[in-house]
């Protein structure tokens, strides 16, 4: 038999063996293909001018999971060495050179890297089509699908696969050639001993990285980047004690209390959790810094994009808007060229007023986190409100002699509610009317209607009042697009004074949602990409620790079968040392990661972080993806290990 | 206490049945100590497999204390098991993450016996076999003897009536061999355990107080002790296993 054939049977064996790390491989190598078509896609990148930084972000995840992935085979490919470390040196014993032995387990490796690559192609394809119908869909475009291969896009995978494989295989050529015959042989036997082996030492080890958590946990929510990078390096030194001291804990706890050990299944559970701790406790504690890594990423996806999300639905409800807070602006011109240019169905020019002083601003900065952003309340005619809404299609809001109106974001609407004070003007006394919430260009910075309020009062009172701003609001049969309001920006420069340009400004609706769709393709893809591919590498390599000690378990059940254990009870066990392994390194990445969420939905402007983008629901979506992945692949471990372990059961 | 009778063990398919055990019978008092021998293929294994209800017989009936144990179902199987047997094996199996202390108390655990009587109830059993001061150690860290010693005090911590040991000198050196032989030869005496062993080492075998051959799957020959001393009973074994032929390397 030559050697090739040799690797490449091995290889099969070792496909099979460790399953979950080939899905795991053939996954990141879609992913890897599928973002790779987006940096290549001429029709995504055309969707938007900003766009052209699309390719740099994805390229820069794409280097980020070349090291994770690099990291998955290096680590599993030095697992697999241990674990074969005494068939190789029998390679040797027979006869075999270290060279060739070396080039035979290389091969082996790059023949399942090489296969997964395929694969991974393949259903990259279909992913890429995932992800340009997730864009399409972001920028309001239709998809449809269409098959298509990019070469280059197969070329920078191909590239960054060879990076993965190239760093792995030094790696190992040179752990191999280091290696004598003896201590492959024997490479097993060796045992780990415990990093900690004083108890008192192992006591305040625990306690000083439970502190350091907390600490840590506190100062990443302070949300600044110095004591957010003070507050991560304490999380890093929380995990890493925690886990090696908890290894050596759990003994020492047992031993003081033999009542509690020798209680049902409680013996068998913990001594075959703290022997894999103690061999594995800075694994675990690097897994569960990646897991936190994982669900902070996520949750910060999810915060970013309800913000692109929610700021362009409350920005720009109109066609096309254009507002000034220079009243002496003359916009006749630009004007002229909306009509010649732009098809409207529907327009309106009016002024937004303000009042002489400003008690609802001022009870709502007393009362809420609410920023003055008009130095006065602002006021509009009720015969503009009334055209205004008919214009976005809301329905009629009625005025009742003696009252005024109010419109706001929903999350001041029980604030001013509260609020139901009579407002003096032109020496009327108006008493507080209905209250509107729809989505109403509330959030332009001094020139849309009122900043997140506004007094809606009968035409006549309004007469003498300040005008604060001049707006112009139009409906239009197709979107008004980015080019559109470049040309109409340049029409407005010529048209006007220098100066007025700064106190003019001109959205569409398009627009925000192109922004929005901008943001949530430039941030937030790239963000899932990376903890996607973080998941499932750090669960492979938890299941690869799992499953490699099948022959273990097996003995282990097979004994405790011949002395007596039921059935029921064996599977209880299993199940239970399954559920603690899992648990472990996922239980500290939780407790960090949901007062983070719920801290950064404080942080975030009110009023955006509400209903289905609420912290809670972003919290919940966060865990759910996350526990989503780590389900599947826990499920597939388990029953592997239960098939070869209780075939019985 | 225990009477098997007429067993017959079938393995294979319809076209190439053999024949491990047949019809095979034989009884044990309460107090003995029995050796079964044999070379290799001759059935004993399959002979205490059947008896220790890991494995199933084809045909004839196994009986402990009265109770048909071909008759029980599986968690009855289980049961009696925990609460009835005691196992030695020739390579320990003792669960290597755990503590040579805990290895035993995992026969009481399984028994469901109160854990606050676990510890010393172990100690009680180690101080008799002579392994109290290896009780904190892990299997990796004492010796063979020791090892085995240990399984010894697993077999019979929960008050199990039988002892089935199965080549238990196989992986062991001659001294600690001839340790744990009498260790379980106290066992038998001081102790009053029931000891069915399996072995092919005639001096293992001149421990016991009757010794079964097993020839093909069928009773050969059998001899008892009497009140021969253990010298002329072990070249007695040596006659019997000079007719029963075969490989003379595998039976001395």
């Amino acid at each position: 038999m030559t050697l090739s054939k040799l690797s490449l049977r091995n290889a099969k064996r070792q496909a099979k063996d460790y399953l979950v790390y080939f899905v795991t491989v053939v996954m990141a190598a879609a992913l890897i293909y599928a973002f790779n078509g987006l940096v290549f896609s001429k029709e995504v990148l055309e969707l938007s001018a900003h766009l052209s930084s699309l390719p740099a972000a994805i390229v820069f995840a794409s280097i980020v999971v070349v090291c994770i992935i690099g990291w998955l085979v290096h680590y599993t490919t030095g697992f697999m060495l241990t674990k074969r470390s005494r068939e190789l040196g029998t390679y040797i014993l027979i006869g075999l050179e270290s060279k060739q032995v070396t080039r035979l387990f290389l091969m082996e490796n790059l023949t399942i890297g090489g296969v997964a690559l395929v694969l991974g192609t393949l259903l990259g394809n279909l992913l890429y089509q995932v992800l340009r119908a997730i864009v399409l869909a972001l920028f309001g475009m239709p998809y449809h699908f269409g098959f298509s291969f990019s070469l280059r896009a197969l070329g920078l995978t191909l590239l960054y696969f060879a990076l993965i494989y190239l760093f792995a295989q030094i790696k190992s050529r040179m752990r191999i050639r280091s290696m004598k015959i003896y201590d492959l042989i024997y490479y097993e036997k060796i045992n780990e001993e415990e990093i900690i082996q004083k108890s008192s030492r192992r006591r305040r080890t625990f306690v000083i990285s439970i502190v350091f958590g907390i600490i840590g946990t506190l100062l990443i929510m302070i949300g600044q980047a110095p004591p957010s990078f003070i507050g991560a390096a304490c999380i890093i030194v929380f995990l890493y004690g925690f886990f090696i001291s908890f290894s050596s804990g759990v003994p020492a706890y047992f031993e003081s209390r033999p009542a509690k050990k020798y209680s049902r299944q409680t013996l068998l559970v913990f001594r075959t959790l703290s022997a894999k701790l103690a061999t594995m406790g800075v694994v675990m504690a690097t897994i569960s810094l990646l897991f936190t890594a994982v669900l902070i990423s996520q949750g910060m996806g999810l915060v970013f994009s309800s913000i692109f999300h929610n700021r362009e639905a409350q920005s720009c409800s109109f066609d096309l808007y254009i507002a000034s807070y220079d009243t002496n602006v003359n916009l006749s011109k630009c004007l002229d060229f909306v009509h010649t240019n732009i098809p409207v169905t529907c327009e309106l020019q009016y002024p937004v007023y303000l009042t002489e002083d400003s008690p609802i601003t001022d009870y709502l900065e007393s009362t809420a986190r609410y920023y003055r952003y008009y130095p006065k309340d602002t006021m509009m005619k009720y015969s503009d409100y009334a055209a205004l809404r008919a214009m976005l299609g809301y329905p009629e809001a009625s005025l009742e002699p003696g009252k005024y109106l109010i419109h706001c974001a929903p999350y001041i609407k029980g604030l001013l509610e509260d609020y139901d004070r009579n407002v003096m003007l032109n020496g009327e006394d108006l008493a507080q009317g209905n209250i509107y919430t729809e989505n109403f260009n509330q959030r332009l910075y001094l020139s849309g209607n009122g900043f997140e309020f506004l007094l809606v009062v009968p035409d006549e009172l309004l007469e003498k009042c300040t005008v604060g701003s001049i707006n112009y609001a139009a409906m239009t049969t197709v979107p008004v697009r980015e080019t559109q309001l470049i040309s109409l920006s340049n029409q407005l420069s010529r048209s006007t004074e220098p100066l007025s340009e700064d106190f003019i400004g001109i959205y569409s609706k398009a627009q925000a949602e192109a922004d929005a769709a901008f943001g949530i393709t430039i941030f937030v893809l790239p963000l899932y990409y990376l903890a996607l591919i973080l998941t499932m590498t750090t669960v492979t390599i938890l299941t690869i620790h799992q499953l490699s000690e099948i022959n273990r378990y097996r003995q282990q059940f097979d004994l405790l079968r011949k002395l007596g254990m039921e059935k029921r009870e064996m599977v209880g066990t299993l199940r239970t040392q399954f559920a603690i392994y899992y648990a472990m390194p996922a239980i500290p990445p939780l407790l960090i990661t949901i007062p983070f969420i719920l801290h950064m939905g404080k942080e975030v402007d009110p009023g955006i972080l509400i209903g289905a983008s609420h912290p809670v629901v972003i919290l919940g979506i966060t865990l759910g993806l996350f526990f989503l992945i780590y389900a599947i692949y826990i499920l597939l471990a388990y029953t592997g290990l239960k098939r070869n372990v209780l075939p019985y059961a | 206490m225990l009477q098997v009778r007429n067993i017959e063990k079938y393995y294979g398919s319809k076209n190439h049945v053999t024949k491990a055990l047949d019809r095979i019978s034989f009884n044990v008092t309460e107090g003995e100590f029995i050796a079964i021998m044999g070379a290799s293929g001759s059935g004993k294994t399959t002979l205490l497999n059947c008896i220790s209800t890991i494995d199933t017989i084809s045909a004839g009936s196994i009986l402990l204390n009265g109770i048909d144990i071909s008759e029980l179902g599986e968690s009855e199987l289980a049961r009696f098991r925990r609460e009835r047997l005691g196992f030695v094996f020739q390579d320990f199996n003792l669960l290597d993450t755990l503590t040579i202390e805990e290895n035993i108390g995992l026969a009481l655990t399984l028994n469901h016996s109160d854990s606050h009587a676990v510890q010393n109830r172990v100690q009680e059993v180690s101080g008799k076999l002579g392994i109290t001061d290896i009780l904190g150690k892990f299997p990796y860290q004492v010796s063979g003897g020791q090892k085995q010693r240990a399984a010894c005090a697993r077999a019979m911590v929960a008050g199990q009536s039988l002892l089935l040991a199965d080549e238990p000198t196989g992986a062991l050196d001659s001294t600690a061999s001839k340790n744990l032989l009498e260790i379980m030869t106290r066992m038998n005496h001081e102790m009053g355990a029931t000891i069915l062993m399996v072995t092919h080492d005639a001096y293992s075998a001149s421990y016991a107080s009757r010794v079964l051959f097993l020839k093909d799957g069928k009773i050969f020959n059998e001899l008892l002790r009497g009140e021969r001393n253990r010298s002329v009973f072990y070249r007695e074994i040596l006659n019997v296993l000079a007719l029963l032929g075969g490989d003379i390397s595998d039976v001395i």
